[in-house]
């Protein structure tokens, strides 16, 4: 809702705009969408003077449409494929993260979320040497378990790349409610746009663990505006991965609709339709009490791969202290 | 109505405009429920939760449209609004890949070059999208058709900045669907549109959607919630679901139905590498 000023657009005038109020017309919408006729008679303005300005305004306000063929030619040197830091789920995703696309990993509590969140950090870290923003809002974040993982990627690499270096790349943000998390958001497509290089380096992705301890206590009650608020987040979200070429992988938790129907996405129908990917991880069997570092994968919304196909994959076997089980 | 655009149009562009957009014909028979074609003017409604194959179907229909005549293609020109920010051109470049013969770079950039695309991240930078698009179409006569994925985009958003007054949370989506009935009208072109099924269908609807007689076959917990104009402007409504059992090969069912006249097809496809499979 673009309200009219002067000297939003060339001759558009102070004078024109007072004449326009006085006709009930104060934003770029009630201009453009009103009969331009009618209004050089009403408020005697030139018509061809209003003409220019609708003119004028659509250029500025509407979104402009690109050709296929250049767009094709644009993505493919700007689409990355971001490996996860293991082999099992770089095949289920069709090779790895997609730059310009929202993953989601859903999962019920200890499915290895964070774990796979983690993984994916020190790979793109070490692997690209790419920068990594980790949104954190359940304090699942575990800095000596980030640098266990960049040693084994490290020493399977053989590379003599320094862990620390690559713990520099990842930037930790804590967010523990959705107006910080939409305002850490904010702060990064500014830095983004000014191509500011200097603490962010080149950022190929945004890890959010987890989307949903955010937008649980808005739902409920009178819904419309918490829904509100998570499509915003969802928009926002998208829009960063498309204009910055950013992969963006969030995590979510599950619900059933009955006690044995099968897991879906936690968040409601409105956010499902969001991630273009979406990952299913589960437990290898269910043995209460002791812990497997065995997870399956399987894709539950792909736009490339069949839906339903499996992997297995290993969340690691480094040695768990009993604070990481939390 | 004080059109800037309109004026600038000459006799021969006017032809052009009338005459040009005839080729919708073989677009994708196994969709509608009858005369097998969408007419120009007519407004299809794809419905359905996430991952029934909604997008994949719009694919389908671009593939289809871009594809030159000598690939088997209609040739024609495209308009895809995305409104959801999730067309994936790569995997239309796979689809095409895979339909072409001659699967060249150049045949495919070709084909491309047929597709417009335009993002929008908002109701109003789409209802001023949509006004600025009519010179578009006046200036390209083979832009026979055009998609908008999705229209519901936007409800929630809109529906709190419009605070208690449903007038004001339904403007800018009531505006939207008046221009675009305009723009279907007068530039001759069919209009996809994906609404997605946010909301279940309430447990007392007594206004229930469709004719008694076809509330048994279509079996979809429809609920309409965009505003009025909109409703009112679809022509085909089609309904998109998924089968649980993956046994089948064919796992995704369309419903369509022809509203004016109460036809209603079930047919199921299946999708693979090479896209939508009827």
């Amino acid at each position: 809702m673009v309200v009219l000023r002067a000297g939003l657009c060339p001759g558009l005038t102070e004078e024109m705009i007072q004449l326009l109020r006085a006709n009930s017309i104060q934003t770029v919408v009630d201009f453009v969408s009103s009969d331009l006729e009618d209004i050089a008679q009403k408020c005697s303005l030139s018509y061809k003077a209003l003409v220019a300005v609708r003119r004028v305004l659509l250029a500025q306000f509407s979104a402009f449409p690109a050709n296929g063929a250049d767009l094709y030619e644009e993505l493919k040197s700007s689409t990355a494929i971001l490996p996860t830091g293991s082999t099992s789920l770089d095949q289920l995703l069709d090779s790895g993260l997609y730059t310009g696309e929202v993953t989601e990993l859903m999962g019920a509590p200890g499915s290895g979320k964070t774990q796979v969140c983690l993984r994916i950090a020190a790979s793109v870290s070490l692997g690209l040497k790419q920068h990594v923003l980790f949104l954190d809002s359940t304090g699942g974040f575990t800095a000596s378990r980030l640098y266990q993982m960049l040693q084994a990627h490290a020493e399977e690499e053989e590379e003599q790349a320094s862990s620390p270096g690559a713990l520099q790349r990842i930037q930790v943000v804590r967010v523990f409610d959705i107006y910080e998390m939409l305002s850490a958001l904010q702060e990064l497509r500014e830095h983004l746009s000014q191509q500011v290089v200097s603490s962010m380096g080149p950022l190929k992705i945004v890890v959010i663990d987890s989307v949903s301890a955010v937008i649980y206590p808005l739902l409920g009650g009178k819904q419309s505006e918490g829904l509100a608020i998570m499509m915003q987040l969802a928009r926002e979200l998208k829009t960063l991965a498309r204009e910055f070429s950013l992969a963006v992988v969030v995590t979510n938790q599950v619900t059933r609709d009955s006690s044995t129907g099968p897991p879906k996405p936690a968040l409601g129908r409105s956010w499902s339709f969001v991630p273009s990917t979406r990952v299913l991880l589960e437990s290898k069997e269910v043995t209460l009490g002791k812990a497997t570092t065995q997870r399956i994968a399987s894709l539950a919304k792909s736009p490339r791969q069949p839906v339903g196909i499996q992997a297995e994959l290993d969340i690691g076997s480094a040695v768990v202290t009993p604070t990481e089980r939390l | 109505m004080g059109d800037p655009f309109r004026r600038a149009e000459s006799g021969t562009q006017l032809l052009a405009r009338l005459e040009g957009r005839s080729a919708l014909k073989n677009l994708e028979p196994y969709l509608f429920a009858e005369e097998g074609s969408p007419v120009h003017g007519d407004v299809i409604e794809f419905h359905g939760p996430e991952g029934t194959g909604k997008t994949e179907m719009l694919y389908h229909l671009v593939a289809r449209c871009i594809i030159p005549k000598s690939g088997g293609g209609l040739e024609v020109k495209v308009m895809f609004i995305d409104t959801d920010y999730h067309f994936d051109m790569l995997r239309l470049v796979t689809i095409l890949e895979n339909r072409l013969a001659q699967r060249t770079e150049e045949i495919i950039k070709e084909c491309l070059g047929r597709l417009f695309l335009v993002n929008c991240s908002s109701s109003t930078q789409l209802l001023l999208t949509l006004y600025s698009l009519e010179n578009v179409f006046c200036t390209h006569p083979s832009l026979c058709l055009l998609i908008l994925d999705s229209i519901s985009a936007f409800y929630w958003i809109d529906r709190s900045n419009g605070g208690e007054s449903l007038t004001l949370q339904e403007m800018n989506l009531k505006k939207c669907a008046n221009f675009l009935g305009k723009l279907v009208s007068e530039h001759h072109l069919a209009l996809f549109a994906t609404t997605q099924m946010l909301m279940q269908k309430s447990a007392n609807s007594a206004e229930s959607f469709f004719p008694l007689k076809l509330t048994h076959e279509t079996d979809t917990d429809y609920r309409p919630y965009l505003c009025k104009s909109w409703q009112q402007m679809v022509t085909h409504r089609i309904f998109f679901s998924k089968q649980c059992n993956s046994g089948n090969s064919k796992g995704f069912t369309v419903t369509s139905c022809h509203l004016k006249r109460n036809h209603v097809v079930k047919r199921s496809f299946s999708i693979a590498e090479c896209g939508v499979q009827f």
